[in-house]
C-alpha cells in the first residue's frame, strides 16, 4: 500500500526575513523536498539603465551606489574605471591609492555582511552577523568621516576620488588595520568548528568546477568552487598589480567553502590596507575634467572584482555629455542562475543556505 | 587610541566614554550610596538574627516560618476546620482556600514572568551580540514587554479566509493549558507543592505531550501552506522527542524509587547528591530533548524565522500570536523547573534549606537553566529536520534505553546493599560516566563508520590564475 | 457517601463526557469531531480522577488525548476527504440501529452490576498497578509488549517502500 502525495506550490518572498532583498522564490515542494524552483525578479526594478541615459556621466555616480546598495565603492570605482578607459583620463597615483584603500575597506564590510547574513538563515538568531558589524561599523563611520555618507558613499569621481580623507582619517584606518587580524581569527575561531555551521553547510550546495564555469559565475562563488579567477589578478585594474596578495580558492564548491573563501579574503584584504597605506604619495586627489565630459564615439565593456563579483560596464558614448546607452552587468544576477538546479532536490532548509551563500544583492539584479 | 587626537568615529568616541559599572555606581549622590549601605547592612544583620532563630529550632513548623509557605496553609486549614462553621461548608473552604491561594501563585508566578521574562531574554541575547537590548522605554527598558502587549493587544484580528473558526480560535488557548498545568507537582518546599501527586512523573510526561495537538490545531487551521508545514515539522519534531524525555525520567524513578517529585527531591538530598552527577547522561538528554520539545533554537524549526517566516503561528494575530510566543518563555521556565526539581537537587542546597527558603534556591536554579537556555539559543544556529529527527531515533532513543538499563541494574544493587553515600554514589557515578563516554563514542563509530569526519580543508592561497585548466591543476 | 466535591466532579465530568462524545457525530466537520472527542478523553481522566485512579487517568490522557489523537489527526490529514461535510451518507440508520442495541447491552449491564461495596483501602495505584502487572499478570503484560513490538516492526515495513525514499539523518 503506497501513499500518493501531490506536490504543493510554495511562495517565498517578496517580503520574507531571509530572501536578501525584494525577490520571490516560487517553489514546487513535495514533502520536505524541492521538485521545482522558479525566481521572480523585478520587484526593485528602478530603470536605472534607462535614467542615465538623460544625465552625464558623472551624474550617474550615484545610480552605482544604489544598485550594488552593500558595495557601494567599487559599483562607483567600476564606472569611474569605464568612463576613464573611454575618454582616456589619466589618474594620479594619490587617487589610484586611495580607490584601492577604500575597495578594499568596501570588500571587508560587505563580506562581514554576507557571511553574517547566512548565519543568520542558518537560524543563528543574529549573533555572528552582529559580532561582524563591529567591524563593519568601524569601516562606515571611516566612510562618513571621508566622504560624508555610510553605505551609498558617491566618492569615485572620473579622474579620482571626491575628498581627501581628513588628518584624523589615517590614524583610525591604522587602529582598524591593526585589530582586524585579530578579530577576524576571533570570528573564524567561532564558526569554523561549530558542529551545528558544519552540519548545516558542508556538502550542502556544491557547485562543481565545470557548472561553475559554464554558468558564468564569478566572485567567491566560482572561487569556493575550486576555479582560481580574480580579476585584480588577472585583469588588473587600478594599482593592484603594485599589490602583493594571494587569491583563495576553495576545494569542493559547498556552501562552507565560499563562505570560508570570503572569510579569508579579509586577510588578504588587510594585507592589501596595509600595503596601500605604506606606499600611498601625496599629491592631487583627482584630475580636472570638463563638468560635461565628452568622450570619443565608441563603446566599451570594463570590468572589476566586486565582492559579488565581476561587475561589468558597457558604455556606448555617441559624443556627448551622456552615454548612449549604459548597461550594468550584475553578478548577483548571473550567479542566481544556477539556483534552480541547485534546489532541485535539495530540502528547503538548504536552498535556503545555499542562497545565502551565493550572496545577492537584489538591487543589482533588478537595477 | 593616542591621548592627544580625539577620537575620530562616533564608535570610537563612544568606546572612549564608557565607565565600568563599578565607576558609575560609585558616582552616584552621597546620600544615595548611605542609603545602599545602610539598606546591605540592614541585610545582613538580619539574616544573623535569622540564623540564630533556625539554630535553636524555634521557627520550624510555625505559621510565620516563611521558610516554606506550606506551614501558613497548614495553619489556616487548621483555623478554618476548627471554626465554627457547618462542618460541610468549613470542608468545601478548607479545600477550596488553599486551592485558589496556590492556583494564584502558579498563575502569578507564570503571569509575573511572561511580564518581565521578554526583557530578561532580550538583554541578556543583546549582552551576548554586543549590543543592548531594551533600554528607552521606561527605566532600563523594564516597560517593554508592556509595551509589547499593549501594542499586541491593539492589533487587528485578521482572520485569513477559509480558517476554520473553532479550530483557529482554540489553539492559542490550548497551547496555554499545560504551560499552566505543569507547574502544579512542583515542590518548593517540604510542604509547598500544589498537587503532590503519586504520579507527579506521569502527570509531566502526559502534560508535555498535550502541547501537540495544539500546535497542529494552528497549523491546519490557518488554511496556509507555511502553517502547515511549520506545524507538521514541529509535530514531527515533539513527537519524537517525547520518548528520550520519557526514558530519562524512567531512570530517574528507577534510582529514586518514587514517582513523587517532593520524594524525588527529598532522595536528593538524603543522598547529599544531585541526580545529574550520577546518571549526566539522562540529563543531558532531558535538557536537550526539552529544547524539541518547547520549539527553542537549536530544535526550533518547526518556527524558522528565516525560511517559513513563523511557522505555525504566521496567520495569527495580535494577542493570539503574542500568547504562543509568550508560552514559548512560559513553557522555557516550566523546563527549567522541571530539570531544577529532576536532576539538580530541586529546593534543596546539600543542607542550606534551613536556612533559605526553598523556593528561593529553586528560583535561582531555575534562573539557571534558563540562562543556559538563552545562552544556547543566542549561540548555535539551528539544526535541520531530517538532522533533529536523526538524531532522536538514531542516537538518543538507543543509547537512553541501553544507560536505563545499566541504570535499573544499579537500583537494584543500591536497594541491597547498605554502604555510605559517598561511595555507593560514587561508584554509580564512575560507571554511569564511563558508561555514558564509551556507549556514546562507540555509536557514533558505528553509526558513522562510512562517513567523512575529518576537519574540513581550509582553502587554498594561490597566485596562479586561470580557468578550469587552473582549477584542475590545483585539484591536484 | 462520598463528599459533595467528588460528586459535584463527577456530574461535570459525566456532563463532559457526555455533550463532547454526542457533538463528535454531531460535527459537520471532521476535525471539529476530533477536539470533541479529545475533549471527551480527558473528560473521561477526570472521571478517573474522582475515583482516585491517578495511574489510569495519567495514562489516559498520555496515551489517548496525547497520542491517540495524533494518530488520528495523522490518519484524517492524509485522506482526501477530511473537512468535508460527513453528515449524509447511506449508514446513518444502520448505525443508529447498531449503537441503539450495543446501548441497550451495556444498559443492561450495568443496571444488573452490584456497584455497591466499597473499594480497598489503598494510598496510591501505581505500586499496586505495578505489582499486579509484573507479579500475577506478568504474562499478559509481556504478551502486549511483544505484540507492540511487532506493530513497530509492522509498520517500519509498511512504510519502507524503496531505498530510494530512505533518508540518511544526521549531517
Amino acid at each position: 500500500m503506497t501513499t500518493s502525495t501531490e506536490p504543493y506550490v510554495l511562495n517565498i518572498g517578496p517580503q520574507h526575513p531571509s530572501t536578501h532583498g525584494v525577490f520571490r522564490l516560487r517553489v514546487v515542494m513535495d514533502g520536505e523536498k524541492i521538485k521545482d524552483l522558479d525566481m521572480i525578479v523585478g520587484y526593485l526594478h528602478r530603470s536605472m539603465e534607462k535614467l542615465a541615459e538623460e544625465r552625464t556621466f558623472t551624474q550617474n555616480i550615484p545610480f552605482t551606489d544604489r544598485a550594488d546598495y552593500l558595495a557601494a565603492m567599487t559599483g562607483n570605482l567600476g564606472l569611474a574605471i569605464a568612463v576613464e578607459r573611454l575618454a582616456g583620463v589619466e589618474v594620479p597615483d594619490r587617487a589610484e591609492y586611495l580607490r584601492v584603500i577604500f575597495s578594499e575597506l568596501q570588500r571587508i564590510a560587505s563580506h562581514a555582511m554576507a557571511n553574517g547574513t547566512l548565519i543568520s538563515d542558518a537560524g543563528a538568531w543574529q549573533t555572528p552577523l552582529l559580532y561582524m558589524f563591529r567591524e563593519r561599523e568601524k569601516i562606515l563611520d571611516l566612510f562618513e568621516m571621508t566622504c560624508g555618507a555610510r553605505l551609498t558613499t558617491n566618492y569615485m569621481r572620473i579622474g579620482g576620488v571626491a575628498f581627501d580623507p581628513p588628518p584624523e582619517f589615517w590614524p583610525a584606518l591604522q587602529e582598524l588595520v591593526d585589530e582586524l587580524p585579530d578579530r577576524i581569527d576571533e570570528y573564524h575561531e567561532l564558526l569554523v568548528s561549530n558542529e551545528v555551521f558544519l552540519a548545516r553547510t558542508r556538502g550542502v550546495g556544491i557547485i562543481s568546477a565545470e557548472d561553475a564555469v559554464n554558468a558564468s559565475l564569478t566572485g567567491p562563488a566560482l572561487r569556493g568552487s575550486g576555479v582560481p579567477w580574480d580579476l585584480r589578478k588577472t585583469d588588473p585594474y587600478s594599482v593592484y598589480d603594485r599589490m602583493d596578495f594571494d587569491v583563495v580558492v576553495g576545494k569542493s564548491g559547498d556552501v562552507y567553502d565560499r563562505f570560508m573563501v570570503r572569510m579569508s579574503e579579509l586577510y588578504q584584504s588587510v594585507k592589501i590596507i596595509k600595503q596601500a597605506m605604506s606606499q600611498i604619495p601625496s599629491g592631487a586627489h583627482k584630475t580636472d575634467i570638463p563638468l560635461a565630459l565628452r568622450p570619443d564615439v565608441g563603446e566599451i565593456y570594463s570590468r572589476i572584482e566586486s565582492p559579488r563579483g565581476e561587475i561589468g560596464f558597457f558604455l556606448v558614448s555617441d559624443g556627448g555629455p551622456s552615454p548612449y546607452r549604459f548597461h550594468l552587468r550584475a553578478p548577483s544576477l548571473i550567479n542566481l542562475s544556477l539556483l534552480n538546479e541547485l534546489g532541485r532536490d535539495a530540502a528547503l532548509s538548504d536552498a535556503i543556505v545555499t542562497l545565502g551563500s551565493l550572496d545577492i544583492v537584489v538591487g543589482e539584479i533588478d537595477r | 587610541m593616542s591621548g592627544d587626537i580625539r577620537p575620530a568615529t562616533p564608535m570610537s568616541r563612544q568606546i572612549a566614554e564608557h565607565r565600568s559599572l563599578l565607576v558609575r555606581t560609585l558616582a552616584l549622590p552621597r546620600p544615595v550610596l548611605m542609603i545602599i549601605s545602610l539598606l546591605f547592612a540592614g541585610f545582613i544583620i538580619s539574616q544573623v538574627l535569622v540564623g540564630y532563630l533556625v539554630i535553636s529550632g524555634e521557627l520550624d513548623g510555625k505559621w510565620y516560618d516563611i521558610r516554606d509557605l506550606g506551614n501558613a496553609m497548614v495553619s489556616l486549614d487548621g483555623v478554618i476546620r476548627n471554626s465554627e462553621m457547618d462542618s460541610r461548608i468549613s470542608l468545601a473552604l478548607a479545600y477550596l482556600v488553599p486551592t485558589l491561594l496556590g492556583a494564584t501563585g502558579i498563575v502569578s508566578v507564570v503571569g509575573g514572568w511572561l511580564l518581565i521574562g521578554p526583557w530578561v531574554e532580550r538583554r541578556l541575547i543583546a549582552k551576548f551580540q554586543i549590543r543592548q537590548g531594551p533600554n528607552r522605554t521606561g527605566p532600563f527598558g523594564l516597560l517593554q514587554t508592556l509595551a509589547d502587549a499593549l501594542k499586541l493587544m491593539q492589533k487587528e484580528i485578521i482572520i485569513p479566509r477559509g480558517a476554520d473558526r473553532f479550530l483557529y480560535f482554540a489553539p492559542p488557548i490550548a497551547v496555554f493549558i499545560p504551560a499552566i498545568l505543569g507547574w502544579a507537582p512542583i515542590p518548593w518546599s517540604p510542604k509547598m507543592s500544589y498537587a503532590d501527586l503519586d504520579v507527579g512523573v506521569l502527570f509531566v510526561i502526559a502534560i508535555s505531550s498535550l502541547g501537540v495537538l495544539a500546535v497542529f490545531m494552528a497549523g491546519w487551521a490557518s488554511n496556509n501552506h507555511y502553517s502547515l508545514l511549520g506545524a507538521m515539522r514541529t509535530i514531527a519534531m515533539m513527537i519524537s522527542y517525547e520518548i528520550p524525555i520519557s526514558v530519562s525520567l524512567l531512570a530517574v524513578v528507577l534510582l529514586t524509587g518514587s514517582t513523587k517529585l517532593s520524594e524525588i527531591v527529598l532522595w536528593q538530598s538524603e543522598h547529599g547528591v544531585w541526580l545529574i552527577m550520577i546518571i549526566p547522561f539522562a540529563a543531558l538528554a532531558f535538557l536537550f530533548a526539552s529544547t524539541a520539545e518547547i520549539n527553542r533554537t537549536p530544535n526550533d524549526i518547526g518556527e524558522a524565522e528565516s525560511e517559513i517566516v513563523a511557522g505555525f503561528y504566521t496567520e495569527y494575530s495580535g494577542m493570539k500570536a503574542g500568547l504562543f510566543m509568550g508560552v514559548e518563555l512560559g513553557n522555557a521556565i516550566l523546563v527549567g523547573a522541571l530539570m531544577s526539581t529532576f536532576f539538580l537537587g530541586g529546593y534543596t542546597l546539600f543542607g542550606l534549606e534551613e536556612w533559605i527558603p526553598g523556593y528561593l534556591i529553586l528560583a535561582t536554579k531555575i534562573g539557571l537553566v534558563y540562562f543556559l537556555f538563552v545562552w544556547i539559543r543566542a549561540t548555535l544556529p539551528r539544526f535541520r529536520l531530517d538532522q533533529l529527527m536523526g538524531f532522536a531515533w538514531k542516537f538518543l532513543i538507543p543509547v537512553s534505553i541501553a544507560l536505563m538499563f545499566l541504570t535499573a541494574i544499579e537500583s537494584s544493587i543500591l536497594i541491597r546493599w547498605d554502604v555510605p553515600n559517598f561511595l555507593s554514589m560514587g561508584l554509580i557515578a564512575v560507571v554511569n560516566i564511563g558508561a555514558a563516554v564509551g556507549l556514546t563514542l562507540a555509536w557514533m563509530r558505528l553509526l558513522f563508520r562510512d562517513a567523512d569526519l575529518s576537519a574540513p580543508p581550509p582553502p587554498v592561497l594561490t597566485r596562479e590564475m586561470g580557468g578550469l585548466q587552473a582549477a584542475k591543476a590545483l585539484r591536484g | 457517601m462520598d463528599s459533595p466535591g467528588i460528586v459535584i466532579g463527577f456530574y461535570m465530568m459525566a456532563g463532559l463526557v457526555l455533550g463532547s462524545g454526542t457533538l463528535v457525530f454531531l460535527a459537520r466537520n471532521l476535525l471539529h469531531a476530533l477536539a470533541f472527542l479529545v475533549i471527551s478523553f480527558l473528560s473521561m481522566a477526570g472521571l478517573f480522577l474522582t475515583l482516585s485512579a491517578d495511574f489510569i487517568a495519567m495514562a489516559q490522557i498520555l496515551i489517548y488525548a496525547g497520542s491517540i489523537s495524533v494518530l488520528m489527526v495523522f490518519a484524517v490529514m492524509l485522506t482526501p476527504l477530511a473537512s468535508r461535510d460527513n453528515g449524509n451518507t447511506i449508514y446513518v440508520l444502520p448505525g443508529l440501529l447498531a449503537a441503539g442495541g450495543i446501548a441497550t447491552f451495556v444498559g443492561f449491564l450495568a443496571l444488573d452490576t452490584n456497584w455497591s461495596g466499597p473499594a480497598s483501602d489503598f494510598s496510591t495505584t501505581i505500586d499496586l498497578i505495578g505489582n499486579l502487572l509484573l507479579g500475577k499478570y506478568v504474562l499478559a503484560f509481556e504478551i502486549a509488549s511483544v505484540l507492540l513490538l511487532f506493530a513497530l516492526i509492522g509498520a517500519i515495513m509498511l512504510v519502507q517502500t524503496s531505498s530510494a525514499d530512505h533518508e540518511e539523518g544526521e549531517g
